[in-house]
């Protein structure tokens, strides 16, 4: 997997807001991150996006300091971090449980870091109010995790992140423990935050949606390895592999061998020999094409006023085709399905790896 | 759910009140006689071939012996066992203790079953003794041996450092001029132990061992012609305040305070006075019979047994012992029939061989198996000369907490040296309540 | 359905506090039935310069052994909560004083403190002479300076915190470990965090241990002063309330007596339940999370 984020993140720069070098982290024993490579520009939003146990979650605790790498070097705004303890990285996190001191009340929990620190306790009290006040978090200041719902505690969470301007702020998958409703609330106010602060971010989450919608970048992980980096069009439409193709958008794309039962119409692009696959979105998919490929139909869903008509191909593939929902097909009817070249994504079978023409 | 548990509950109650109904132990009146004693290993050993003894006369009659570890554990599970309703048949008691059970009326008196025994003849038997056991009027105990205290001393050590061995008769200061002289270090110097501690020169060998309590202050107040309480038949408080007992005050704490002849409270506490004088570290030791049963086990050198150093006249202090049985006992006659003959010349001539008493009886103690001198002592005559001589402690049944309450005073006393004025302030202060709250015999 | 619970809870250990508490008001000596005697055993307990002695010793020694307990206890836990090499060894060395029965306990340490033999003071003497320590002042008299003595049974008591320890050990485990990762990205001493951190959240549990502890003080006491010390040096330097019940009722048979002692000691527990009712209840809500 070297080959794919060499092309991606080539040139290592070393006074990024954060660089992750060749960095491999085990535990117990197990090797969860692989020769690493990443950077993340100063002031960029990044979202680390992957399954689980991709990851994701060791990614963010190797930059801050709670775990040890067993090889390479992180850098965080042009210094060598690798051998600081975390108090020393000057890095914030929000966990994905928010760790609040339970016994504190808000304005203490954001302050605990300036406390610590000795800042005397009047600018302190001064700029944890600030900080809530940029989350919204103000009129909380008195009372005690306990008192809180989720949502409320994720501000403070956040407040006490941003009261010691920190050169990267990371984020546990910190909006996995709302509701929807809340969580698109919240995405909303965390990009209006980042834009003000114009800070240096790590967001992890399992969600793609969250990445697409919030990430300046997004950096694909599985298996401890950056499958892609790239802004969330690059990682939309040029998906850098079959598993990048296939973890962002849902339903999932299609994939099918190139030389199956769908032939794509149009003009098909150059270095196609050998063993190939192709990918195309649902949103991609014809029905109702006079030589298009029989298929039968196993079910619609339908949401809104898109539905998702599950389909198989007289050969046994599956495929997912999204209609509007006025014109969907009923179950156990026969349609003919197609799908042009333009929209199709050609992988190699054996690597996975997108076909670059 | 529900019925196996109200049935396990059931079940619970029952077993708990049938507990703690039962009578205990032993409630038949078929059985093994239960003897209750305690004792050193030595002492428990004389018993149990009393016993063995007694099996082979009487097949068939069994007496199982309860061994308690000390007076206070006896005491404990005597009254305990009384309060259960499931007494022991016999027990062993010291008449200093036996005020409190004779006056709460748990002992049985003896003088009908004495009177129509064949054994046992009350005349056959030391009079002193007798009369210590008796209460109210009444013999409730027949006594085991007439102990007292007599001086023991380390016979080889005397002739190491060539001093001239205690004879009958000797007084208090010739105690004390030898037990200076027997005080030495481990050069054989002889060295005044008086020096505080951290001293360059600590005896390795002291003259003399005796433990501060009013016991030990009794003989020697009776020897200057004074009492120790007011009124021996119905005591109501101490008299050491009187010139006699003054003195016999004084001189037990010379002996720590001025001539430093007896070991620090320190060196007590390390090793007691039996175990130094058993390692020939103590030169001379005040004790009672009791110790020969330990001391007979030594090997290392010779000693023998003098009699108490007097003021004027030779008095010396009652210790005894004697069988008792509790009024709740469920196998009286059994356990009669063992006293006769624990009490008989025969009983009494098993356990005087294991040489732990001095018999109660008289023709016993004047017979070779208590005055072979094959054993140490050879100088047993020592405990039946003074016979004559001895006079009993008050038995008021609040004597234990008396002996407790002087014992601290004293030994403070000793050890710190607190002022002679305070010492028997104290000591009456403190022990008026207990006289006041006691019961006469 | 607690019913077999009940049955034991009611027969052996209510009906006989109840009995006993009536005891109080009687002259009973376990041979003869009780007689009633109203408040005469309260008020000679009151004048009764033993019984104060008594009381003034279980109360100072409850002061002063129950905060090094739980202190030994919280440092061992703290020290000894991580995975580490030689940590299960170690755990297991801060329990066994606990295992092992109270009275070899006493006997062991009746050796110890031997102020001539024992290993303690011959350990105080190396590098002495004539007897002395290095500083030139005699070791402690253990058994036989009152004061020493005092020492001795409370250091005694403070080896038998295994309980205490284990009961820490798990709180500190069950806290939550993100929070001390905060702490760690924010640069706190280990200092900081045991301040602010790991007491605070700790607190309700070591309450609830204090309490537990100073109760149970009156009753530990007994056997190391009954087989150490006997009471100790006189006068009655280590006679504890416990000590002082035993000895009334059954060495000297007052058994009314000693029951009367025994309603003081139990008004006493019933003080520290109620205070550490009234404490729990103001922090408890503090923790709800």
């Amino acid at each position: 997997m070297n080959d794919a984020d060499l092309t991606h993140d080539a040139v290592v720069t070393h006074d990024a807001g954060l660089t992750l070098d060749g960095v491999s982290a085990a535990y117990r024993g197990v090797t969860v991150l692989r020769q690493m490579r990443l950077t993340v520009a100063r002031g960029e939003l990044l979202v680390v996006l992957g399954p689980s146990g991709a990851g994701k979650s060791t990614l963010l605790r190797v930059v801050a300091g709670l775990e040890p790498v067993t090889t390479g070097r992180v850098w965080i705004a042009g210094r060598d971090v690798t051998a600081d303890r975390p108090g020393r990285r000057n890095v914030s996190m929000v966990f994905q449980s928010y760790a609040l001191f339970p016994h504190l009340t808000v304005a203490e929990n954001i302050a605990f870091g300036l406390v610590v620190r000795d800042v005397p306790k009047v600018a302190a009290r001064e700029r944890a109010r600030s900080a809530a006040e940029q989350v919204g978090a103000a009129h909380l200041l008195g009372r005690r995790p306990g008192q809180l719902s989720g949502g409320e505690r994720q501000r403070v969470a956040l407040a006490r992140a941003l009261v010691r301007e920190p050169d990267v702020f990371l984020l546990d998958e910190p909006l996995s423990n709302l509701d929807l409703a809340l969580r698109v609330q919240m995405r909303a106010e965390l990009r209006a935050l980042h834009d003000r602060l114009g800070a240096t971010m790590v967001h992890v989450t399992h969600d793609q949606t969250e990445a697409l919608v919030l990430a300046d970048r997004i950096a694909v992980l599985r298996d401890g390895r950056v499958e892609q980096v790239g802004t969330p069009d690059e990682i939309w439409h040029t998906p850098a592999s079959r598993f990048v193709a296939g973890f962002v958008g849902s339903p999932a794309m299609n994939v099918l061998p190139s030389s199956g039962p769908i032939h794509p119409s149009g003009a098909p692009p150059a270095g196609m020999a050998g063993d190939r696959e192709i990918g195309f979105r649902p949103e991609a998919v014809v029905l109702g094409v006079s030589d298009g490929t029989a298929a039968t139909v196993d079910r619609v869903e339908v949401v809104g006023t898109d539905a998702y008509a599950y389909l198989t191909l007289r050969a046994g593939n599956p495929v997912v085709a999204r209609v509007p929902a006025a014109h969907r097909p009923a179950r156990g009817d026969a349609v003919r399905v197609g799908v042009r070249w333009a929209d199709t994504h050609v992988f190699d079978a054996a690597t996975g790896l997108r076909c670059v023409p | 759910m529900r019925r196996p548990r109200a049935l396990l509950a059931a079940l619970l109650a029952t077993v708990l009140l049938a507990a703690g109904c039962a009578a205990g132990p032993g409630a038949a009146s078929d059985g093994p006689v239960r003897l209750l004693v305690f004792g050193a290993p030595e002492e428990l050993a004389a018993y149990r071939t009393l016993i063995e003894a007694y099996g082979q006369t009487q097949p068939g009659s069994e007496v199982q012996l309860i061994e308690a570890s000390d007076r206070k554990d006896l005491l404990a599970r005597l009254a305990t066992s009384v309060a259960g309703g499931a007494p022991p048949d016999l027990f062993l008691m010291n008449y200093r203790f036996y005020g409190q059970f004779a006056a709460k009326n748990v002992v049985e008196p003896l003088d009908e079953r004495i009177a129509a025994s064949e054994k046992v003849n009350p005349a056959d038997y030391y009079p002193v003794a007798m009369e210590a056991f008796s209460w109210g009027g009444k013999q409730l105990c027949l006594p085991q041996n007439v102990s007292s205290l007599a001086v023991y001393y380390n016979r080889t050590l005397f002739a190491k450092y060539q001093v001239s061995e205690p004879t009958p008769g000797w007084t208090w200061n010739d105690m004390v001029g030898t037990a200076i002289a027997m005080t030495r270090d481990d050069r054989g110097v002889v060295v005044k132990g008086t020096e505080s501690e951290g001293a360059a020169a600590r005896p390795a060998v002291h003259g003399l061992g005796v433990e501060p309590s009013i016991i030990r202050v009794a003989p020697f107040t009776w020897s200057g012609g004074g009492e120790i309480v007011d009124d021996p038949e119905r005591p109501t408080r101490l008299t050491l305040d009187s010139p006699t007992g003054r003195e016999a005050l004084k001189n037990l704490i010379d002996l720590r305070q001025a001539y430093g002849v007896v070991p620090t409270d320190a060196e007590v506490e390390a090793e007691d006075d039996e175990s130094r004088f058993a390692n020939g570290r103590l030169a001379m030791l005040m004790s009672s019979r009791r110790s020969t049963t330990t001391f007979r086990s030594i090997t290392g050198f010779e000693w023998d047994v003098a009699p108490l150093p007097v003021y004027q006249d030779q008095v010396g202090v009652l210790h005894s012992d004697a069988y008792c049985m509790p009024r709740g006992a469920k196998r009286k006659d059994a356990a009669w029939r063992f006293l006769e003959f624990a009490i008989s010349a025969e009983g009494q001539q098993i356990i005087a061989a294991t040489g732990r008493t001095v018999p109660s009886h008289i023709g016993v103690s004047q017979s070779p198996v208590f005055l072979d001198s094959s054993q140490p002592p050879r100088n047993a005559t020592v405990f039946l000369d003074t016979i004559p001589t001895l006079r009993t402690l008050p038995t008021i049944s609040t004597w234990p907490e008396v002996e407790d309450v002087t014992a601290g005073i004293l030994e403070n006393a000793l050890y710190r040296g607190d002022r002679l004025d305070e010492v028997i302030r104290a000591l009456d202060e403190q022990t008026r309540p207990l006289f006041a709250r006691g019961e006469h015999g | 359905m607690l019913a077999p619970y009940l049955v034991g809870l009611v027969g052996l250990v209510l009906v006989p506090a109840a009995v006993t508490l009536t005891l109080a008001f009687t002259e009973y000596d376990l041979v003869n039935p009780p007689s009633w005697a109203g408040l005469a055993n309260i008020s000679e307990l009151v004048t009764d310069p033993v019984f104060r002695v008594a009381l003034a010793n279980s109360l100072v020694f409850a002061l002063v052994a129950v905060p090094l307990r739980v202190l030994l206890a919280l440092g061992l836990a703290l020290l000894l909560h991580r995975r580490s090499f030689g940590g299960r060894p170690a755990r297991v060395a801060a329990l066994l004083p606990t295992v092992v029965p109270e009275i070899a306990y006493g006997l062991l340490w009746l050796w110890l403190f031997n102020p001539l033999y024992g290993p303690i003071n011959q350990l105080l003497r190396v590098g002495g002479e004539n007897g002395l320590t290095v500083l030139g002042r005699t070791p402690p008299q253990w058994l036989t300076d009152p004061t020493d003595a005092r020492a001795a049974i409370i250091l005694m008591s403070v080896f038998t915190m295994g309980e205490t320890f284990v009961v820490l050990l798990a709180a500190r485990r069950a806290l939550p470990a993100d929070v001390y990762e905060v702490a760690a990205l924010e640069d706190a001493t280990g200092w900081d965090v045991f301040r602010r951190i790991t007491l605070p959240l700790m607190a309700p549990v070591l309450a609830l241990l204090v309490v537990r502890d100073l109760i149970a003080s009156l009753h530990f006491s007994f056997v190391p002063a009954f087989v150490v010390t006997d009471g100790g040096p006189p006068p009655y330097a280590t006679t504890y309330l416990s000590l002082f019940i035993y000895r009334t009722g059954f060495e000297y048979l007052r058994y009314g007596y000693a029951a009367a002692a025994t309603l003081v000691m139990m008004l006493l527990t019933v003080a520290a339940v109620v205070v550490q009712w009234r404490l729990f209840r103001r922090y408890r809500a503090f923790y709800r999370l």
